[in-house]
């Protein structure tokens, strides 16, 4: 019971941030529909810069959040501006591998300025476990639930009633019609990359405080697409909603799993869940079901 | 097609002719020759680098079957070429069965899983069907590095090729295997592309739905082009375990699989001396840079931080994908054609 206990909690706080990461990938999607292959190195590289900022330099944490956030508004504004803008209008091909292209520049980057590769974060969280019935958790998955629903509550108050917000949804639903309006399209998409990177960096920051930072973030960001998947690409909620569902299936997948399987069987739970999705329905929970015409 | 001027068809076959002309033919004997001879004056090192070259080309070509012309994008292109591998692998070192049986076994092999993994395409395509590969890719892995009959995560012993009896010990001996295996499926892919399985590729790429609608059977070509780009795959994964010895599921990782997508963009898609361009370009850089240049600069520079080596490669093909994507989208083969025309219409352009 407790076991069970225990899985739970670990597995919805590690859907949480799978969720936000997520949200990183719908956000850029949902306004340029560009699909973003280089979210597991965007979240690699910032927890990395997080750690340089607190562990390399020493700054205090009230310094070095602040940083993060600038560091990864501006990685987010040069891949939309040198990568993604000349590029608009170009078959979908063309977008993803160059988003491919991005996620191998940042991995050698990241080889380059921190070549050890396996490291832990200082702690950002208190020490003591905390009781949770019978279960006994570290407290940093509590606060990892409780920083993501804080994230989620900003998100949709953004888009419900920001105006670069709704200029988002706007894009995402006709971008013809908003340029009409008088909406500087490219703006959005500058913005809403930006918006993006940070939200993947809160995702890997608190990721890595669990896990430490090695090159496994990078396979993290990508189990953030199973849960794009399953709760569909264009869905806010989808993603809320399944990247609790795909932590859920990891850890427990993982805790009882692994005595009738090989070992690390939960690092590929999320894949099959990704083919499963496309075999039976390929537009997730709450993906809107295109229909083409010739 | 484009001819010398004065050059005029009469009969279908010299309408569908690879070699036209007289120049044509010189141009080819010329090459025939020049690759041929090629272990007399290159060493034992620049040969291992051409059989290096003409493995990745057997994948390479494979993958531009499948995404050039069919336009399905498969990111987990390395995954495939580890099946091959290790099939070959495990029947010629487990079972000890001969290496043309394993070189076929991992080419069925290879297909029969990219069939399984390529089922999804029928219902869904462009990121749909990218993730689902990653996820191929990583599954794959994640099987051989945990089976036991693999050898795991301490890897797997290969002998070396033998047919007949005849072993291809040496380097040179290596490269004639590869050089004629390469050689038939550049022909294969070529003349495949211009019969009716290569237009109702061609078809689907450019419109599914209209393809289906023109009465092409989208199920069928779709699974027929997985199964021929992997196929081709586990044939250059084959031939990959045989001539490095030594297989561990580190050497088929994700970024392999970008970078054969990296080779055949930068190649240029759809076409058939796309993949060679790219191949060659992509690997002679990374030997350049990781033999010459890289140890060169760590010498002249030394206050170079330590991940100097490892991360400028990374660094630099992404780049070189990115730049291409934007500067020359349609790829070295572009140029090549440009080439070929000013050469033709010299000095009147027009």
């Amino acid at each position: 019971m407790a076991e069970l206990l225990q899985y739970l909690i670990t597995g919805i706080s590690v859907g949480m941030v799978y969720a936000l990461i997520a949200l990183g990938f719908a956000l850029i999607w949902k306004s340029s529909s560009v699909a973003n292959l280089a979210l597991g190195q965007i979240v690699l590289i910032s927890s990395w810069f997080t750690y340089a900022m607190l562990a390399q330099a020493q700054f205090p944490v009230w310094l070095a959040f602040p940083l993060v956030i600038l560091f990864a508004l501006g990685l987010g504004w040069t891949i939309e501006r040198f990568a993604l803008r000349p590029l608009i209008a170009q078959p979908i091909l063309a977008l993803i591998t160059v988003t491919l292209g991005i996620g191998y520049f940042i991995e050698g980057v990241v080889t380059f300025i921190w070549p050890w590769s396996v490291d832990a974060l200082p702690r950002l969280f208190p020490r003591e476990v905390a009781h949770i019935g019978p279960a006994v958790i570290s407290q940093e998955y509590i606060w990892v639930v409780g920083i993501c629903l804080v994230v989620f509550a900003l998100l949709t108050l953004f888009f419900r009633h920001h105006k670069m917000g709704i200029a988002m949804r706007a894009t995402a639903d006709d971008q013809m019609a908003v340029q009409a309006c008088g909406i500087p399209v490219t703006t959005v998409f500058s913005r809403s990359w930006m918006f993006a990177c940070v939200v993947a960096a809160i995702g890997g920051i608190l990721i890595a405080s669990i896990g430490g930072i090695t090159h496994g973030l990078v396979q993290t960001g990508l189990k953030a697409f199973s849960v794009v998947i399953l709760g569909g690409l264009d869905s806010f909620l989808g993603a809320v909603v399944a990247g609790p569902i795909i932590g859920l299936c990891e850890s427990l997948g993982g805790g009882y799993l692994t005595p009738y399987l090989w070992a690390g069987v939960k690092d590929i739970i999320p894949f099959v869940i990704i083919i499963i999705v496309m075999v039976i329905k390929p537009y997730g929970l709450f993906g809107e079901v295109r229909i083409e015409r010739i | 097609m484009s001819l010398p001027s004065g050059t005029r068809n009469y009969t279908y076959a010299q309408d569908m002719a690879i070699l036209r002309t007289k120049t044509h033919w010189a141009l080819f004997i010329g090459f025939l020759v020049l690759l041929l001879t090629a272990p007399l004056y290159l060493g034992n090192y620049w040969l291992g680098v051409a059989n290096l070259i003409g493995i990745t080309l057997i994948a390479a070509i494979g993958l531009n079957l499948l995404i050039g012309y069919c336009g399905q994008l498969s990111i987990g292109h390395a995954g495939f070429i580890a099946v091959g591998a290790y099939t070959s692998a495990v029947l010629t070192n487990r079972l000890e069965l001969p290496f043309l049986v394993g070189l076929i076994c991992a080419g069925l092999m290879a297909g029969l899983i990219g069939l399984i993994f390529g089922l999804p395409s029928v219902r869904v395509k462009g990121f749909y069907l990218a993730i689902t590969t990653i996820a191929a890719q990583f599954i794959i892995i994640w099987v051989i590095n945990h089976w036991s009959i693999t050898g795991g995560f301490v890897g797997i012993k290969v002998p070396y090729a033998s047919i007949a009896g005849f072993e291809f010990r040496s380097e040179t001996s290596q490269f004639y295997l590869i050089v004629s295996i390469a050689a038939i499926c550049t022909f294969f892919a070529k003349n495949l592309a211009r019969t009716r399985v290569g237009r109702a590729f061609i078809a689907i790429r450019d419109n599914d739905l209209a393809a289906e609608v023109m009465g092409i059977n989208l199920l069928y070509y779709k699974l027929l082009a997985f199964f021929i780009g992997c196929f081709m795959a586990g044939i250059a994964g084959s031939l990959l375990a045989h001539w490095i010895g030594f297989l561990n599921a580190e050497q088929f990782s994700l970024t392999e699989s970008i970078l054969y997508i990296g080779m055949i963009i930068i190649g240029g898609l759809g076409t058939t001396i796309g993949p060679i361009f790219g191949v060659v370009f992509i690997r002679l850089l990374q030997q350049i840079l990781t033999v010459e240049i890289v140890p060169f600069l760590e010498r002249t520079f030394t206050m170079l931080p330590a991940g100097f080596a490892t991360g400028v490669t990374p660094m630099l093909f992404g780049l070189v994908i990115i730049l291409f994507l934007i500067l020359e989208p349609r790829g070295l083969a572009h140029r090549w054609a440009l080439f070929k025309s000013a050469y033709r219409l010299w000095p009147f352009s027009y």
